[in-house]
């Protein structure tokens, strides 16, 4: 598994989470009885620990390329806390995120959801969260 | 007409969404913690089940007004005591499928209808035969068609929707000499399933054919087709005739 996480600051329970779930691949817009969302999975997250609190509002200060993807920086405004999220390039590519954008943090039971005027731009799974997901295309 | 034509397009991967390009689209923060939620409370309740496999089921669309309560069916299986899904998903509405192996999560994130999983735990004969084949890529896809009708006709081999696909695979581990889909065909014919039978007039037909990449009707038999009888496999049918048939137990139902 690629080792991508940068290692500073980071939140023991996501960087289990992300230890433990290999990099996810752009999700297959496929469907049977509907169409399966696009649900933009965190590659990496470098946070220190509680700045994913539920209920916290953070504000995207810069949005980057980098070689894993997308990666936004996630400032607190209470302290100027610092958090990046880094995205595959095809799971950004479909969202609306730039600088000066309001984001919330969602805390529950399989991980964080992070949303922008209610709509999910990264779920970050826990250990639990994790251990849900895998996608693997069989056939062509 | 229009009322007609959205009743058969209820039926075809919620039409409305199925007809359009894929486009990507972030979905609710509210249905990702709803769907992962979901799959947190199915993954306990398989654990506590004690079932190796079992035959899985979400509802995606609503369409109680066929008499449905679920749209689309899995074979989930464990997997070094994790929950893996195999299952069939049309690509963006077009006349092709492919088989994927997911999480739980994968397997609900989406616009579900309803926050619920349908889960029949088959009788550990049949679990034990389904097993093996699950977790290997070559077997678990041999009876993949890759022509996708939302509207397959349950006994031609022209076409396979998800919920076939899934039924014959069953078939296939279940009779060693099913190793076609026309015999797993033959073999749920011999078992007894019975497809589900949709009344869909000529003009609903019609409107479906034009508007829908990923529904057709010329594999049904004309006697059929032109009386307005279009049979499918449904996932409620193949509930029923598992517990019918006395392999699998009856539906339990998770939220």
């Amino acid at each position: 598994m690629k080792k991508n996480l940068m290692l500073r600051f980071i939140a023991p329970a996501v960087a289990l989470a992300l230890a433990l779930h290999a990099p996810v691949r752009a999700h297959p817009h496929a469907s049977d009885a509907s169409m399966l969302s696009a649900l933009p999975i965190a590659v990496s997250v470098a946070a220190p620990a509680m700045i994913f609190s539920g209920g916290v509002m953070l504000t995207v200060v810069a949005v980057e390329a980098s070689a894993d993807g997308t990666v936004w920086m996630l400032e607190r405004a209470s302290d100027g806390a610092r958090a990046s999220v880094t995205l595959s390039a095809a799971a950004a590519a479909g969202l609306s995120v730039a600088a000066g954008t309001a984001v919330l943090v969602t805390a529950f039971s399989a991980g964080w959801v992070l949303s922008a005027a209610g709509r999910a731009i990264a779920y970050i799974p826990n250990e639990i969260g994790a251990a849900l997901l895998h996608n693997e295309r069989l056939t062509r | 007409m229009k009322a007609a034509l959205m009743l058969a397009l209820a039926l075809t991967a919620g039409a409305a969404q199925a007809g359009r390009s894929c486009e990507a689209r972030a979905p609710d923060a509210v249905n990702v913690q709803r769907a992962m939620t979901l799959a947190e409370h199915t993954a306990h309740a398989l654990d506590a089940s004690g079932a190796q496999v079992v035959v899985l089921a979400r509802s995606g669309q609503d369409l109680t007004r066929y008499g449905l309560a679920w749209s689309h069916l899995g074979l989930a299986y464990r997997d070094a005591g994790r929950w893996r899904v195999v299952h069939k998903l049309n690509q963006c509405g077009s006349a092709q499928a492919a088989v994927y192996r997911q999480g739980l999560g994968e397997f609900f994130i989406d616009d579900l209808h309803e926050y619920k999983a349908g889960i029949v735990v088959p009788t550990p004969a049949v679990q034990a035969r389904l097993l093996d084949t699950l977790s290997d890529n070559g077997r678990v896809t041999r009876l993949n068609t890759p022509a996708y009708n939302m509207l397959a006709y349950p006994w031609s081999q022209r076409y396979q929707q998800s919920n076939q696909w899934a039924l014959e695979t069953l078939a296939m581990t279940q009779e060693p000499a099913a190793t076609s889909r026309e015999r797993a065909q033959a073999w749920l014919k011999l078992q007894g399933y019975e497809p589900t039978t949709l009344r869909l007039g000529a003009l609903t037909r019609l409107g479906a054919r034009a508007t829908a990449a990923n529904i057709a009707f010329d594999d049904h038999p004309n006697e059929k087709r032109f009386t307005d009888r279009i049979e499918t496999v449904t996932v409620d049918s193949v509930f029923a005739w598992l517990n019918r048939s006395g392999l699998g137990g009856t539906v339990q139902v998770i939220r």
